[in-house]
């Protein structure tokens, strides 16, 4: 196992700078998940780390070798295809086993690891079949299976679990959390989907257009966002944001008017006090609001998504972003009419740059 | 339901009319025609001036042997060859790509007889550029049109050339429908660009090239343009006559419908036991 180091890299297709200088270090055994919308250069960093692609500027590190010259297959690596990859015209076993053979492996460490591998990933029925008599999931393990007899020193997934249906995709998120305990291996894992990020990671990486927006873990990433992208990103059902004014403030709080919702105001700790009337982002989660309050506004419950431990009251629903409150009770809310008001302390506060106010 | 179906077959029936007339009649018609006498009128049943006479007609067996010469050169030379060009086109380096598949395939679509006059001028005995060229490297010129293994070894050059393009698109597609990924996957398991053609490439490739090799042992079973424009009809005396060659003669030129509809009749069988060998040899074994 080994670590990984990416200084001021940067990539560009032609004119198109796809990565701006990304700067990470992944440490020997550590799962981080790069995160983020479609196309911001998630699957472009990755595979530069596997060599798939070339580097424009900048550095990477595997252990303590400098990569960026090394062919893909010297750099002890092993990658996991969204499309799985698989040799179409080998069976299972021979899916596994071919890189070891094509380098000359000896017979019975292959023979050992492939059955090392399918007993880890309960393979062994399936050794003779071929990839398209497999299910997506089956295929799925048999992709992991392949990596995993490589011994590599990382582990790449780049959404691996995106072409499974959701019921799948919490099996095999789990799976992979299992292999990452049982190996103990090093592994960078690619996904769109910040739920997969959130329950995998030891770390989040956060991108946004080629831009590594912030890096913790998902605690950190949930309650201390560093900006309005990453806070909007991260967390299910999503923030709600506000727009304010910030007004006076008392005893390390800064209270903002929030606009158009009567007299609510949101009460937030921060450091040091704002020029009155300075406009703001407020962003308040599902859960950090209560019913009733002296502070608060009123709502009308359109939907109601009641999942048995919570559920979320929908208002707003026909803006593009509808306010989303969550409620520990089983009652009917539907057509409610309600205050609500924010929880003193949880809001978070944004400048006009997006950037996190603390 | 069976409204439909009966509109279905009202917007079929001028083409399968026409099937019926030109193709389905004239097939069941010759193997008719095949046991019958008919070097004079009128037309009787006999056998043995047809299928008897196909066994020991020495003429017959000259044909077979040179269009088996060629099938067993000029088909395996000429997919290898096809699947070089098409790995070369299917390259990331290549540039005017458009323009390149298109020359490859325009020989098919040029006319018969211009390309033949082309290839006559080019191997011309005393002023063609192919001996010219060779003298200037110090070679001696070879007589292309009189010397029975240069005529059959120009019979198979002509052919190779005129479908080597066309074989290479079809073989091109197969490669561009394998997965980029797979690639990728073997390059990071460490399988070098030369593992990966013979043992992901060629693999993948298997249902193409049988279906290369299908149809162009059909094609050599039927050749007929080449030796009768480039080689003055099978010449030098016959040691380019092929299959179709010899039907053309006892149909056409001698008049012969019973005997040319035996010979019709050997081809096809011949080709498709020949294209069945082909598929069990390529078949998929897994
Ligand atoms: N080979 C390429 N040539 C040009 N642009 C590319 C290439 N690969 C990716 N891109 C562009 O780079 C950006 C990032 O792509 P990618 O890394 O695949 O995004 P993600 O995996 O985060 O969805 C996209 O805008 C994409 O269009
Ligand atoms: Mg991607």
């Amino acid at each position: 196992m080994a670590s990984v180091s990416i200084n001021q890299v940067t990539k560009q297709f032609g004119a198109v700078s796809v990565i701006r200088g990304a700067n990470l270090h992944v440490e020997d055994g550590e799962l981080v998940v790069f995160v983020g919308p479609s196309g911001c250069g998630k699957s472009t960093l990755l595979r530069m780390i596997a060599g798939l692609e070339d580097i424009s500027s900048g550095d990477i590190h595997i252990g303590d070798t400098m990569v960026n010259d090394i062919e893909p297959g010297d750099r002890g690596v092993a990658m996991v295809f969204q499309s799985y990859a698989l040799y179409p015209h080998m069976s299972v076993q021979q899916n596994m086993s071919f890189g070891l053979r094509m380098n000359g492996n000896e017979k019975a460490d292959t023979e050992r690891r492939v059955q090392t591998a399918a007993k880890v990933l309960q393979l062994k029925p399936l050794l003779a079949r071929l990839p398209k008599q497999l299910s997506g999931g089956q295929r799925q393990r048999v992709a992991i299976g392949r990596a995993i007899v490589r011994e590599p020193q990382v582990f790449l997934f780049d959404e691996p679990l995106s072409n499974l249906d959701a019921e799948l995709r919490v099996q095999m998120r789990v799976e992979i959390a299992r292999l990452h305990k049982e190996l103990q291996a090093t592994m960078i894992y690619v996904t769109h989907d910040q739920t997969e990020a959130m329950t995998l990671a030891d770390r989040i990486v956060v991108l946004r257009d080629g831009l590594i927006e912030q890096v913790g873990s998902p605690l950190e990433l949930y309650h201390n966002p560093a900006n309005a992208f990453v806070a909007g990103f991260i967390g299910s059902p999503r923030i709600n944001f506000f727009t304010g004014v910030a007004t006076e403030y008392a005893e390390g709080h800064q209270l903002v008017q929030l606009s158009g919702r009567g007299s609510a105001v949101a009460k937030v700790a921060t450091t040091e006090a704002l020029p009155s009337g300075t406009l703001i982002k407020v962003g308040v989660r599902p859960e950090h609001f209560e019913i009733g309050g002296a502070c608060g506004f009123p709502i009308k419950v359109d939907v109601v998504e009641q999942l048995g431990s919570v559920s979320y009251l929908y208002a707003d629903t026909t803006s593009e972003y509808p306010l989303i409150v969550a409620r520990q009770d089983d009652g009917d809310h539907r057509s409610d009419e309600l205050t609500i008001s924010i929880r003193a302390g949880k809001a978070l506060l944004f400048g006009a740059d997006g950037n996190r106010l603390r | 339901m069976r409204r439909r179906n009966l509109t279905a077959y009202g917007f079929l029936s001028p083409y399968l009319l026409i099937f019926a007339a030109f193709w389905l009649w004239p097939i069941i018609y010759s193997f008719y025609l095949s046991f019958l006498s008919t070097r004079r009128a009128p037309w009787t049943f006999n056998p043995s001036m047809t299928w008897l006479r196909i066994t020991q007609d020495t003429a017959f067996y000259n044909a077979l042997w040179n269009t088996l010469k060629i099938l067993a050169i000029q088909v395996p030379a000429m997919v290898f060859l096809a699947t070089v060009l098409a790995v070369l086109l299917n390259s990331q380096l290549l540039r005017a790509r458009g323009l390149i598949r298109f020359a490859f395939f325009a020989p098919v679509v040029i006319g018969e007889a211009a390309y033949a006059a082309v290839f006559r001028l080019m191997f011309n005995t005393d002023f063609g550029i192919v001996n010219k060229t060779l003298q200037a490297i110090g070679l001696s010129k070879v007589d292309w049109f009189a010397n029975p293994s240069a005529a059959m070894s120009l019979i198979i050059m002509a052919v190779t050339w005129r479908w080597v393009g066309y074989n290479a698109i079809i073989i091109l597609s197969g490669l561009q429908s394998i997965q980029t990924d797979v690639y990728e996957a073997a390059t990071l398991e460490r399988v070098s660009p030369r593992q990966q053609f013979f043992h992901i490439t060629l693999p993948l490739l298997r249902p193409v090239l049988v279906f290369c090799f299908v149809l162009s042992v059909i094609g050599s079973m039927q050749l007929f343009a080449e030796p009768y424009l480039i080689t003055n009809m099978g010449g030098p005396g016959g040691a380019t006559e092929t299959l179709g060659l010899f039907l053309y003669r006892q149909g056409f030129l001698n008049l012969n419908f019973g005997y040319a509809s035996a010979i019709a009749y050997t081809i096809a069988a011949l080709a498709v036991a020949i294209s069945a060998l082909n598929m069990w040899i390529g078949r998929d074994r897994t």
